[in-house]
């Protein structure tokens, strides 16, 4: 082996381990479980470990203030459901009956505190075939 | 009728398709002689193939602006209401749409690659030309079959369309899509070469010429499109950001980053015959990963915000995807002895070496944001169901990969080619070295301790003062030997090599981007206000007073407005006005409209989060980003580097001309394609 290629192997070397290192790193940091409420409540695995969820917002015990900046609502699943907590901006799109994605950890009382709270459109570009449009959420409290 | 015209075009652009692949083949197999009569039968069957995929495209806007409702496509994604651009815009707002935009974009740039590649002959031409045939021939057939546009209501048709996502109505739905496509779609004019160069057996470094201008056009379309939609991000979704990578963003990301990678080493394969394994996958990776981002996102196998309704285009593009992969690889492995390197890499410390180190960046980057795409199923296979991975992973990995290429950026260019080289960098390196010291110096004590900002801030320094130094160098010995005036000397100096100072264009730019994203990731600051009318609140550095809600009305849409008077610490006072719309046809929908003032030190954003009782109170959300602009600024400023490397070798040649002979130095200069543009010198000369 050439002297450039020795260098060339061992800098090769160097910044695999590098990349290794910081994506492992990386990962430990940005590495989240995105289940379903139904697979979340069944498995004691995630409990208490911070996660993102996704499921229906319930239409009883419904909260949310959007001046106050914080919503508790049921994320319900097929056969199951939690209790979520979430203050934050809440986002235009969220309203009782919509889909969400919302993150963040369950504490003991099984209370899912989040801190992000998305909402879901089923799907951006395709349009709802034959759904009828929903009421404005606003209209009732639209500024005069 | 119109289906019926669209449809029947795009049944005809297959069998053209067919047609121009048998052509071709015959041309291949007859030879250069023989063969010519086919080769020129099947240009013409490509510009033919572009005919009828226009007339598809035409029909679908023609039924789009007659507001013919009967099509579901136009049904779905417009209204009456719609203004006129974004009806027009609706083209390529819906999955149908959005391929026959590609399909088109694609027909018409092989018609250009065909008619830029008529001089030439042989098995590599015929060849290429099967494979763009092959390539919008798959178009045709999935605009058929898996995704029509010409879809029709079956009963009767509504009297008004669903309109347009309030999302999309903006302007820059109008030109990201297509800046975006043209780029996916220009990357198979390399690649459609380099199946036909390996096919006919490579010989020589020549086809790198034919295909160096696409890589770079469609480069500078893919990396507009980005950025592009970095800036709709922004200022569109009102979250106060322009990146999330998500996986669409990504699928656009990862060719930007194997063709940025090629741009480079082809240059080291046309002044040193290296790397030519290499450049034949980044050509074919390119590609393939412009049919991978698609499939991944239009498919459904991976979650993302700009969710498609998933569909059997997945399998569609899969399947494609997996022929064309096994043919560049079972190509490229056939054919590796004869793309053997002319040389070994002789010293680390070189231009070529520099090079290397850049694509060796580039890919891995590419690697980290591919893995991180397909986490969730890297995740299922080792049965970790749901896992997936957030920003923090990609920044880890592709922030510290940036700042070492800003320092090849530096360092690249007082490079040269060969085993010379690494006596005279640190001389050349010594000046921007000096300009670190102060202005980083400058920054530690006037503005931020951030590790982070002071390495950017270091960094580009060091790029930026190289890459005026060594144009100041050439500057002032261009006026020594010439003695032209500075204007001239400038122009002059540029015109003599537009690839080398376009690429310094570009490395600014991209050095620009670098710092903007630096400030606005490192020092975002975001404060939410709850506030009733006339309340007055502290956003650091600015007053802001919450002066009420008003209801106001568009053409398809009614909103609500907060105005909010912000003062800066200066006394200047300016009343922002962000908005909540409701769209009529989107009332479940309602659209944020960010109120956003730029300067070149920060934006201030301002976004209405929410509001009750009528307005009685509100919460109003500030964000002060620092430096965002110089993103776009970036953007522009790397497009336009792109441009200029795209230009003729010289637009002002007759007196440029003499002035390069006279001081080129030879080989780090030298084209390898000069026969055309010194032909004509000469002659202009000789004139």
């Amino acid at each position: 082996m050439t002297h450039t290629r020795v260098k060339l192997l061992g800098a090769g070397l160097v910044i695999a381990a590098a990349t290794t290192i910081l994506a492992v790193a990386g990962m430990r940091e940005g590495w989240v479980y995105f289940l379903p409420v139904d697979q979340f409540m069944a498995s004691g695995q995630h409990q208490m470990q911070r996660v993102r969820l996704h499921g229906t917002v319930g239409e009883e015990r419904f909260e949310a203030s959007r001046a106050d900046l914080n919503a508790k609502f049921d994320l319900k699943g097929k056969t199951s459901s939690i209790r979520v907590e979430y203050t934050g901006v809440i986002p235009e799109m969220f309203q009782a009956g919509h889909d969400v994605v919302v993150e963040g950890q369950c504490d003991e009382a099984g209370v899912f505190h989040a801190d992000t709270l998305l909402t879901k459109c089923a799907s951006k570009y395709e349009s709802a075939d034959g759904q009828a449009p929903h009421a404005n959420p606003y209209a009732a409290e639209s500024a005069e | 009728m119109i289906e019926l015209i669209g449809n029947l075009s795009l049944a005809a652009a297959v069998l053209v398709a067919a047609a121009t692949v048998i052509a071709s083949i015959g041309a291949a197999a007859l030879g250069p002689v023989a063969g010519a009569p086919w080769l020129r039968g099947s240009r013409w069957l490509v510009a033919s193939l572009a005919v009828f995929v226009t007339v598809a495209a035409a029909m679908l806007l023609t039924a789009l602006m007659t507001h013919d409702f009967r099509f579901t496509y136009v049904a779905a994604y417009t209204e009456r209401a719609l203004p006129v651009g974004f009806t027009f815009a609706a083209l390529w707002a819906g999955q149908e749409g959005s391929l026959l935009l590609w399909a088109w974009l694609l027909s018409m740039l092989c018609l250009m690659a065909t008619m830029g590649w008529r001089r030439l002959v042989g098995t590599e031409v015929a060849v290429a030309h099967a494979v763009l045939a092959v390539v919008c021939g798959f178009f045709a057939v999935i605009l058929l079959f898996a995704a029509n546009p010409f879809q029709m209501f079956d009963g009767p048709p509504p009297l008004d369309g669903r309109g347009l996502n309030p999302q999309l109505q903006d302007l820059a739905m109008i030109i990201h899509p297509p800046l975006l496509f043209t780029g996916y779609a220009g990357f198979t004019m390399p690649f459609a070469m380099l199946v036909g160069v390996l096919i006919a057996g490579p010989r020589d470094n020549r086809w790198l010429s034919h295909i160096r201008r696409w890589i770079l056009f469609s480069w500078m379309f893919l990396g507009a499109g980005i950025v592009m939609g970095a800036w709709w991000a922004y200022i569109e979704l009102g979250w106060g950001g322009y990146w999330a990578w998500d996986p669409v963003e990504n699928a656009s990301l990862l060719p930007w980053l194997t063709s940025t990678a090629l741009l480079h080493s082809i240059v080291v394969q046309q002044h040193r015959g290296m790397f030519r394994i290499w450049n034949a996958s980044l050509v074919a990776l390119t590609f393939l990963l412009c049919l991978f981002g698609t499939y991944i996102t239009r498919s459904g196998v991976i979650d993302s915000v700009h969710a498609f309704a998933a569909s059997l285009l997945g399998v569609f593009f899969l399947v494609f995807l997996l022929l064309m992969t096994a043919l560049a690889v079972g190509l490229i492995v056939w054919r590796r002895r004869k793309l053997a390197p002319d040389r070994p890499l002789e010293a680390l410390v070189s231009r070529e070496g520099a090079f290397l180190a850049g694509n060796v960046l580039l890919t891995i980057m590419m690697l980290v944001t591919l893995v991180g795409t397909i986490f969730p199923l890297l995740g299922q296979l080792v049965g970790h169901e749901g896992v997936t991975v957030k920003a923090p992973f990609y920044n880890r990995v592709v922030a510290p990969m940036a700042i070492l290429l800003v320092g090849l950026m530096a360092v690249g260019p007082v490079l040269a080619f060969g085993v010379q080289a690494a006596r005279k960098i640190a001389v050349n390196l010594r000046i921007p070295a000096a300009a670190v010291v102060v202005v980083t110096g400058g920054t530690l004590l006037l503005l931020t301790g951030n590790v982070w900002a002071l390495l950017c801030v270091a960094i580009v320094t060091l790029g930026t003062s190289s890459v005026l130094l060594d144009f100041v160098k050439s500057f002032s010995a261009r006026r020594r030997s010439t003695g032209e005036g500075v204007l001239a000397a400038t122009v002059n100096l540029i015109d003599t090599n537009h690839r080398r100072y376009g690429g310094q264009l570009a490395h600014l730019g991209v050095m620009m981007i670098v710092i903007g994203v630096a400030g606005s990731s490192l020092f975002s600051r975001e404060t939410l206000h709850r506030v009733v009318p006339g309340q007055t609140f502290e956003v650091d550095g600015y007053r802001g007073t919450f002066l009420g809600l008003t209801d106001i009305r568009g053409s398809n849409y009614s909103a609500v407005q907060a105005s909010v008077e912000l003062t800066d610490s200066s006394g200047d006072t300016r009343v922002a006005t962000p908005e909540v719309r409701f769209y009529d046809t989107w009332p479940e929908q309602p659209n944020t409209e960010v109120a956003l003032r730029s300067t070149w030190l920060e934006d201030t954003y301002v976004t209405l989060a929410g509001w009750e009782g009528g307005g009685r109170n509100a919460a109003i959300q500030v964000r002060v980003n620092p430096l965002v602009l110089w993103i776009w600024i970036g953007g522009i400023v790397m497009v336009a580097g792109g441009l200029f490397c795209l230009l003729p070798r010289q637009l002002l040649w007759p007196r440029a001309v003499t002035a390069t002979a006279l001081r080129r130095s030879p080989a780090v200069d030298r084209p390898v394609e000069p026969v055309v543009s010194t032909s004509v010198a000469n002659s202009e000369i000789t004139a």
